[in-house]
């Protein structure tokens, strides 16, 4: 019911009284109103600005945020209203819709920004008015197109896991040509026999000198063992490429009903079927036919052009804009057709011989082309003619804008993917310094909290002391809360470089499970902590921390850790005086390393410890960089 | 004739007046303006302490039902068409379209078509806060749909059936076509005192006040605001 006819119902009620007299039967007893409450004003102050309302407003939406108790959780009894901490501006449009019913978009605020209002103040945005709905739609999916669009391109480019199988790494290979110099060597090979292969049909038909007696010969009839060597070495290769997708695709009966693999089997058949039956003279028709298709090789090409792509891609998806014109030419074709043929038919000698021949010179005439071949001659016959072409034009020129907007959306949403991806990189790395910032804080924080325990210490570290009691409440809880983490688990938290250093000396174990090894698509620390040692280790797999990895966790916003080795307190000591950027080299031999540094948390689901592992890092990013979706 | 000469010479004139157009290129929808000098009638209702002296509501029930009927109806009045809309939306199930037009028949006290904040409050007023019997003097008045001082068999069988009609199709047990016009046989069973065919006010107030069901219902709509 809209919120403007709440505030008709008594007159509804009042209306009943024309039910009373012809009733039948007797009338239920009335509701008692136990909450005869006055219509007061509701201040409602969001981050300073103070709105007012009356409480009825509010109730007449009761189960969202306002209009129910939920919001006595934010009543401020001191200043004697409700307070929330959220925009003021977006939240101008949801008052407004109790107010008048309607949900308004405004198309100035940022999409995700409205979903999050919309969705703390437990409103569905499925009631934005008819007004705002479609843009609010649009724009909507833009984000999530973009934001599939980076998770799957971050998929794609994030380093392999390295116990990734033959097959596995084989399938990569073929989809990414950048992961592997091979697979680089692989693509460019096959690149270039496509080239060949494409070359070598088109010049096989060019006239290629003369028989003895004076009949022209094609440079395939002439070198006919050339080209059919070349023609073998290139079905060859396809072929091997053909099998070794197959073998290495994850889903084999996917792969094969996909587009590439039917173009891919197209352009190596008519080979082997005329290996299969040559010199059989009956059906050598056909098989010249069958060439024919080896030209759908160049198609392979799709592969290497990302700009094919988007052109297939595009048609696909104008499909019906197309299917309008072709509907609307072949409407025009035949009208024209049928004038055209009528009005020349009285002239002598006229190319118009029936409708159907008639429509060549529609078509020939609507396109513009006009080759001239038939040409009216009655002057009715003309008039048509012109009338024929200037509407061709029209035609043709109706839909071609929106198949083209189309291309220019697709095309530029790739662009802007490629971009952001390169953007992504430096993000990252700004991202991971100041991760490592953060992590250095605690790492410094230890250092000058274990000094503190004796006087001394702490007047020599003054600075320092200084620096940490300095730093607010927040952060002293936080790193007492590491510090008991690192007791618990009788493990110290390190910084990267002295993890690095002992990476190589790493005792590797398989890890329990494929994905919870190192995969860090989204952490740009853990992903260069990782590549590190990937590339030094190139096919070992990394321990897992006893703390978590859940074999569960195979999405790729997963925890790894990082785990620090044992560390006498001695070196602590020794290392105060060191200065803070360089490296604790860490002396002793390290018993046992693990790695272990976390990502974008999905809520881990393992041991508690691990929980807090895998919460308190982020943590110490929480307040420089808020990737973390605690 | 001349009136069809006229009328030709009119739609000749329109028919050049469009080719010409047509041929200079502006074909542009005049029409369009013409209806935007729409009706923006603004009526405002008189002032609060007059609304209070004549109607039974304090002034802050007085406000509180302006600020709803302003907010549905912007311009100050209400047109029949508004007022369906509205009902209906109280009956999502049925077609209450009929009942909402003998409602406005019977707001709409001086019959020009529109039903002010005024003819509102005023009904309003009656029902809720009148007594029992100005009630049923209401209720009269709406069930005579010709304002003749009688009800008549066939006023009846249409209040009746629009109140049916309200209920809708999904109704258990199921809606007979005959359901209306049965009830109708005993309301004027009940009704009619003297078996004239017809319910004059004095037999009709009379009934209701023998009829304790009737009289307990009409105490409802003591708390309704």
């Amino acid at each position: 019911m809209a919120a403007g006819v709440a505030a008709w119902l008594p007159f509804a009620r009042a209306a009943a009284i024309g039910w009373m007299p012809v009733a039948s039967a007797p009338m239920p007893a009335p509701p008692r109103d136990k909450r005869r409450t006055q219509d007061g004003l509701i201040i409602l102050n969001v981050s300073g600005s103070r709105f007012q309302t009356w409480r009825n407003t509010l109730e007449r939406y009761p189960d969202t945020l306002l209009g129910s108790t939920e919001r006595d959780f934010f009543y401020h009894e001191e200043t004697n209203e409700y307070f929330f901490d959220r925009d003021p501006d977006i939240f101008r449009h949801i008052l407004n819709f109790y107010r008048t019913g309607k949900l308004h978009y405004p198309r100035h605020e940022c999409i995700s920004a409205y979903d999050e209002e919309l969705a703390f103040f437990g409103i569905i945005p499925e009631i934005i008015g008819d007004c705002c709905y479609e843009e609010y739609k649009d724009r909507r999916r833009e984000n999530a197109e973009r934001i599939e669009d980076d998770e799957d391109k971050d998929n794609s480019n994030d380093l392999p896991p390295p116990d990734m199988s033959f097959r596995e790494t084989m399938w990569r290979a073929f989809e990414n040509p950048h992961t592997s110099t091979m697979a680089l060597v692989f693509y460019y090979v096959t690149g270039f026999f496509i080239a060949v292969s494409v070359m070598a049909n088109v010049v096989e038909t060019v006239p290629c000198g003369k028989t003895q007696n004076r009949v022209e010969m094609s440079c395939g009839d002439r070198y006919a063992l050339a080209f059919f060597c070349l023609d073998t070495a290139c079905v060859m290769i396809f072929t091997v490429e053909y099998l070794l997708r197959l073998m290495a695709a994850p889903n084999r009966f996917k792969f094969v009903k996909s587009v590439m693999s039917v173009i891919d089997v197209v352009a190596i058949m008519p080979y082997y079927i005329g290996l299969v039956m040559s010199d059989n003279e009956d059906v050598s028709g056909a098989f010249v036919t069958l060439r024919v298709f080896r030209v759908f090789r160049i198609f392979k090409f799709s592969r290497h052009s990302a700009g094919l792509r988007i052109l297939g891609y595009t048609l696909k998806s104008c499909a019906s804009e197309l299917g309008f014109l072709l509907f609307s030419l072949t409407m025009a074709i035949i009208i024209f057709a049928t004038v055209m043929f009528y009005a020349e038919k009285g002239s002598t000698a006229s190319k118009f011989t029936s409708i159907p021949a008639a429509f060549w010179y529609t078509i020939v005439t609507m396109t513009t082309l006009g080759y001239g071949d038939m040409v009216p001659k009655t002057i009715v016959g003309k008039v048509f003619g012109s009338i024929c072409s200037l509407s061709g034009v029209l035609v043709i020129a109706l839909p071609v804008p929106v198949i083209v907007s189309n291309f220019s959306r697709i095309y530029h949403q790739s662009q802007r993917a490629e971009k952001r991806r390169a953007q992504k990189k430096t993000r990252l790395a700004r991202i991971h310094a100041t991760k490592s910032g953060g992590t250095n804080a605690y790492l410094q924080y230890k250092r000058n909290g274990l000094l503190a325990e004796t006087e001394e210490e702490a007047c020599k570290e003054a600075g320092q002391a200084l620096v940490c009691k300095a730093n607010p409440v927040f952060e002293t809880e936080h790193h007492h809360l590491l510090h008991c983490l690192e007791k618990t688990t009788n493990h110290e938290f390190v910084d990267e470089q002295t993890f690095k250093s002992s990476c190589l000396e790493v005792s590797m174990v398989k890890a329990p499970s494929r994905s919870s090894s190192i995969s860090s698509a989204t952490s740009g620390g853990g992903g260069g902590l990782s590549s590190c040692c990937s590339r030094r280790n190139k096919r070992k797999s990394f321990t897992v921390s006893n703390a978590n990895m859940a074999g569960r966790r195979g999405s790729v916003q997963e925890l790894s850790t990082i785990q620090i080795r044992e560390r006498p307190i001695t070196n602590s000591r020794s290392s105060l005086n060191a200065k803070f950027d360089e490296t604790v080299r860490l002396n002793s031999e390290p018993p046992y390393l693990t790695a272990a540094v976390i990502s974008m948390p999905t809520p881990p689901v393992t041991t508690p410890e691990g929980d807090e592992s895998a919460s308190t890092p982020d943590f110490l990013q929480s307040n420089i960089v808020r990737v973390s979706a605690l | 004739m001349s009136q069809c000469r006229k009328r030709c010479k009119r739609q000749l004139t329109k028919v050049a007046r469009y080719f010409y157009r047509f041929v200079t290129g502006t074909l542009t929808q005049d029409s369009i303006e013409d209806d935007f000098e729409l009706s923006t009638v603004c009526h405002r209702p008189e002032g609060l302490d007059k609304l209070q002296e004549q109607t039974k509501f304090t002034k802050k029930e007085l406000q509180v039902l302006y600020r709803g009927f302003k907010n549905e109806c912007p311009s100050g009045v209400v047109n029949e068409e508004t007022f369906k809309h509205i009902y209906s939306q109280f009956f999502p199930q049925g077609d209450s379209s009929t009942y909402a037009h003998f409602l406005f028949e019977a707001f709409d006290t001086n019959k020009n078509g529109s039903v002010s904040f005024e003819d509102f409050v005023a009904g309003l007023s009656i029902i809720l806060r009148g007594s029992i019997n100005d009630r049923l003097n209401w209720a009269f008045n709406l069930y005579d749909l010709n304002k003749d001082g009688c009800i008549t068999k066939e006023e009846m069988m249409d209040i009746m059936r629009s109140i049916y009609d309200m209920m809708g199709k999904y109704t258990y047990p199921c809606m007979q076509d005959d359901a209306p016009r049965e009830h109708v046989e005993n309301f004027f069973q009940k009704m009619d005192r003297n078996q004239d065919g017809v319910v004059t006010i004095e037999e009709f107030i009379e009934s209701c006040q023998k009829d304790e069901n009737i009289m307990q219902s009409m105490q409802l709509f003591d708390n309704v605001i």
